[in-house]
């Protein structure tokens, strides 16, 4: 059974956790207005994704994908996908450099992180995180979960290209829940969904050479696939996490640090402080990469040994790499 | 008999409590937290007090991670004794066997001085020859407000589990006479079954009359009783 029939993909369902995507030759452009069928783009976007949800998953990653089934095919877990997708910029192109009026090609020193709101309709437009929460479409906690993923996932697949001299210049992510509430990578990671330059000559090897009638599309899709498929041992890239765990003692418990801090407060030249609370914040970090199962070790971490939930409530930030903890 | 006595890096009354059963004729069993014995092989548990692990994070919020805390669930499924006094009252109420919290004085001082108890309404044999009587014991903390939410304080009462409340020389539980705001003068609980204690106030500092008073001995003699029979 057909449970979705998108733009370049279809998805039957396999059972009540697993689904089958089924990659087609059909590709499009600006929301659908172009479209054309590409002999053979439905299997190379398959094989490419099949090796980058290879790569995540070996370097710790929780993703959808369970194992290629056919050459167009993958089993996958059956998730709900979030409305919100992340975009992961290196260098200025497409869309920012239109929103901003930039030249092509900036590179940033820290990678831009976008949420884009998936829906054709709408045109996928920018949605700030703020927006997404009050809208309800992600929890805060996940809108932090998801960008810490997309810059290790950024870091992961930078590197890996770089290796096959590609340039990484921006990517998308699609998330999706499982039945059981992980958050999980979904979707393709092909080269319909990045951005990718030959290192010496800038050659355009991704999408954008449908877009802007570039022609070779297939042949540069295959070459990408090629030379991912040489890449036959993984660097160790010592992905790490760091969170900020910050401890608060509930409204209803008497906070006798606090109550004698705000006295003395008082009795200087501050006026108008009316409340002051005494909390904790640690600093964790972690050899691995974000993930829901980080997520789901710090809670317990927090809430059985660094807070005692009788008297204190507890909050939690995950982070990308190990600098957030330099404070 | 075997009374295994904890010594956890940080505890320092490990040594009192010891003296304590000397005094009654019985040689307490020092267990290092690092020595990993098996707590099977004990008739019963005496926590001692002190600072383990500097108090890190929260009073006795690390002690209760060790592996020997992971044993004390089992040790007291089956019916033996466990004693917590000061630092182990808050390593038992960190391991949930015992209910509620022992948090930061009102008066965000470390108080050391002798006080008054009185005992009521307990079924635990732990508190024989206690009840209605006014004891004499020191405490010496800076967490030891008795802190859990007014339904479980009501079934704390209910279920004749409050060991000890602060009071007044005559007896009378007074506002003036709780030292460090527990909710009310709690200073001491047992659980349901009666057969673990926990409590802020030092009885084996209180076991001999040079120091000034003998009022805590009795807890230590209930025990050994309770051991023999
Ligand atoms: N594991 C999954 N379970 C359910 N749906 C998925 C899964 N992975 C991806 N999808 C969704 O299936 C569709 C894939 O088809 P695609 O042609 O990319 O669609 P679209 O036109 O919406 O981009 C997407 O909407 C994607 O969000
Ligand atoms: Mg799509």
């Amino acid at each position: 059974m057909v449970v979705y029939s998108g733009k370049a993909k279809d998805v039957i369902e396999v059972d009540e956790d697993s689904v089958k995507i089924v990659f087609r030759d059909s590709i499009s452009a600006f929301d659908g207005i172009k479209k054309e069928e590409i002999t053979d783009k439905g299997k190379i976007n398959c094989l490419i994704s099949t090796k980058l949800f290879e790569i995540l998953n070996d370097y710790g990653f929780e993703t959808h994908f369970i194992k290629k089934l056919t050459d167009t095919e993958l089993m996958c877990k059956r998730v709900e996908i979030l409305p919100v997708e992340v975009v992961c910029r290196n260098y200025s192109a497409g869309s920012l450099c239109k929103r901003y009026g930039l030249n092509k090609g900036i590179e940033f020193d820290v990678p831009l992180i976008e949420f884009f709101v998936k829906d054709d309709e709408l045109h996928d437009p920018l949605i700030t995180s703020d927006v997404a929460i009050v809208l309800g479409m992600i929890e805060k906690k996940e809108a932090i979960l998801l960008e810490a993923i997309t810059r290790a996932v950024n870091e992961t697949l930078r590197k890996i290209f770089e290796s096959i001299s590609l340039i990484l210049v921006d990517f998308k992510l699609e998330f999706g829940k499982t039945s059981n509430g992980r958050i999980v990578i979904a979707d393709e990671i092909s080269a319909d969904t990045m951005r990718l330059w030959e290192k010496e000559s800038g050659e355009i090897k991704d999408k954008d050479r449908y877009r802007q009638n570039l022609g070779d599309v297939i042949i540069h899709y295959k070459d990408i696939q090629e030379r991912l498929e040489q890449i036959k041992s993984l660097p160790p890239l010592h992905l790490k996490s760091s969170v900020r765990v910050i401890i608060k003692l509930k409204e209803s418990v008497l906070d006798p640090a606090g109550e004698v801090t705000l006295r003395s407060l008082k009795r200087k030249e501050f006026k108008n402080i009316e409340d002051v609370r005494v909390g904790k914040s640690s600093f964790l970090l972690f050899s691995e990469t974000p993930s829901f199962a980080l997520q789901e070790k710090i809670e317990k971490i927090s809430r059985d040994i660094l807070s005692n939930p009788l008297i204190e409530n507890h909050s939690y930030e995950i982070y990308f790499g190990s600098d957030k903890l330099q404070v | 008999m075997k009374i295994g006595v904890t010594k956890y890096p940080g505890t320092n009354n490990e040594q009192d409590v010891l003296r304590a059963l000397s005094e009654l004729n019985v040689k307490g069993i020092l267990v290092k937290q690092y020595e990993n014995k098996p707590l099977d092989d004990f008739d019963a548990l005496i926590i001692a007090g002190g600072f383990s692990y500097g108090d890190y994070l929260r009073p006795g919020a690390l002690a209760a991670q060790s592996p020997m805390m992971e044993e004390l669930q089992h040790f007291v499924d089956s019916g033996r004794f466990v004693i917590g006094v000061c630092n182990g009252f808050q390593i038992l109420c960190e391991t949930k066997i015992l209910p509620g919290v022992l948090t930061t004085n009102t008066s965000t001082k470390f108080i050391s001085k002798w006080i008054y108890l009185k005992s009521e309404n307990s079924n635990s044999p732990l508190l024989r020859n206690t009840n209605g009587k006014v004891l004499r014991l020191p405490i010496a903390h800076f967490d030891g407000r008795y802190y859990d939410k007014e339904k479980e304080i009501e079934l704390l009462k209910s279920k004749n589990q409050v060991a000890f409340q602060y009071c007044d020389e005559n007896g009378d539980i007074t506002l003036e006479s709780n030292p460090n705001g527990s909710v009310n003068n709690i200073a001491g609980i047992t659980n349901s079954r009666g057969n673990v204690l926990g409590l802020m106030p030092h009885p084996e500092r209180a076991s001999f009359e040079y120091l000034g008073s003998k009022d805590g001995i009795q807890i230590f003699e209930n025990l050994l009783e309770e051991i023999k029979c």
